[in-house]
């Protein structure tokens, strides 16, 4: 009844057989071109040293002419954990803070697609990151992951205020020099300025002189004698 | 770190006795880090028995907040009674021990004990005519805390208008003023301290 003509549908086929294998020939080269691009962008953050030092402890190798690798207390792995934590902390901040502007950046067209592309993946590591310690912190004391980033985040805050409070103190030293030469400079200046009063009351004697008696030594007030304080 | 599973790994040692861990590459950022790591590990060494890592920052162990409380007031009866050298010893021990909490205690606890001692223990510079330390002190105390601070930076700006610093001064009371609203002292302060700057422009002018 029907006689197909296979002769016939040769060349579409054909034709069919070229579109399919051009078009997923394309399809595989640039997805693959596009994942290694992807792949060679430079990271967002710098290496995570914190989490290498955590991973190096868990994972020591034997020093030479021992067979066993060194015993790391389970209190330096707690602690090495701790120290990565703050510092996800920290990255976690700046990328809060980075992606308003980020996005913003993006829309205008003021930053290329690559920045918004390095910044999705380094918020998506940063989450992995996040609960990776999560369970880190769950596996070595139960129910630790729960507090472990409180916990971080006051050491980060005090850290902080401690360093603000130290160098403030540190000032102390600096502003008393100051205050012993301003001091110093003030007293030769009024001694000068009463041993002028003197000499010119000395030499007119109808002239009122005013001296400020009540002048600390602190405090150069004399109405006359202030021109002078003009150096500090 | 490319991909969640590697890491790079960095050649440790660590010392038997003491347990610090230490590294033979000298890179400072390394060795900073190292540093950090071995004195929280030994400041985790202070929780008590039952605790291996930090509790949740509350409630707080109520001892330190206890001492603290105790060296302030023993400073301000020494102040009370007129020995302001005293009291400033008092109040720098009250200090210490208050910034030695543990770091993971809540630092607002810490900015709340450390505001007072700090404002009193300018108070008693203040009283010894110690200008430059009683104005440094007051900075901290606000820097602490600078709302509902009026006391400290009341003294700040007085600290700084003793030692004729009077531009210096009145900012400080200005920013005070912003913080605290209209507080009189406050704005009694501002304006003796504009009077003087005008009396100095007057006198250098002449």
């Amino acid at each position: 009844m029907f006689d197909i003509n296979w002769r016939g549908l040769l060349l579409p086929l054909a034709y069919l057989v070229v579109l399919v294998g051009t078009f997923m020939t394309f399809s595989t080269v640039y997805r693959k071109r596009k994942a290694f691009q992807s792949a060679n962008l430079a990271p967002w953050f710098g290496p995570h040293l914190q989490r290498n030092i955590y991973l190096s402890l868990l994972h020591m190798e034997p020093e030479e002419g021992s067979e066993k690798a060194p015993k790391v207390p389970e209190s330096v792995i707690r602690a090495a954990l701790l120290r990565r934590a703050l510092e996800d902390l920290n990255r976690i901040i700046q990328i809060r803070q980075a992606k308003a502007a980020c996005s913003n950046l993006l829309q205008k067209g003021s930053v290329g697609d690559d920045l918004w592309q390095r910044f999705l993946r380094a918020e998506k590591e940063m989450e992995e990151e996040l609960r990776d310690v999560v369970m880190e912190a769950n596996a070595l004391v139960p129910g630790w992951g729960q507090i472990i980033f409180q916990t971080a985040n006051e050491i980060a805050a005090n850290k902080a205020l401690r360093e603000r409070l130290e160098e403030i103190e540190g000032q102390t030293e600096h502003e008393k020099e100051w205050w012993e030469k301003k001091r110093a400079t003030i007293r030769t200046e009024f001694m000068k300025e009463l041993d002028e009063a003197e000499s010119k009351s000395v030499a007119s004697h109808d002239e009122p002189v005013l001296v400020d008696t009540n002048v600390s030594s602190s405090r150069p007030s004399t109405p006359g004698g202030a021109a002078k304080k003009g150096k500090k | 770190m490319s991909d969640q599973d590697s890491f790079d790994f960095i050649p440790l040692q660590i010392d038997p006795k003491t347990k610090s861990i230490s590294s033979l590459s000298a890179s400072t950022k390394l060795e900073a880090e190292l540093s950090a790591l071995n004195s929280l590990h030994r400041a985790l060494h202070s929780l008590d028995a039952p605790h291996l890592v930090p509790p949740p920052p509350v409630p707080v162990n109520p001892k330190r907040s206890a001492n603290v409380q105790k060296l302030r007031e023993s400073g301000n009866t020494e102040y009370r009674k007129g020995k302001y050298a005293e009291a400033v010893k008092f109040y720098t021990l009250g200090l210490q021990m208050a910034l030695q909490r543990p770091p993971w205690e809540p630092q607002g606890l810490v900015r709340e004990e450390v505001h007072q001692l700090y404002s009193n223990r300018a108070q008693a510079h203040m009283q010894l005519g110690n200008w430059p330390e009683g104005a440094v002190d007051a900075e901290a105390s606000v820097t602490a805390k600078s709302q509902g601070n009026a006391k400290a930076w009341f003294r700040r700006g007085k600290c700084l208008m003793e030692m004729g610093r009077y531009q210096e001064a009145k900012a400080a009371v200005a920013q005070a003023l912003e913080f605290e609203g209209e507080e009189k002292e406050l704005a009694e302060l501002l304006k003796e301290i504009e009077s003087k700057i005008v009396s100095q422009k007057a006198s250098g002018d002449a």
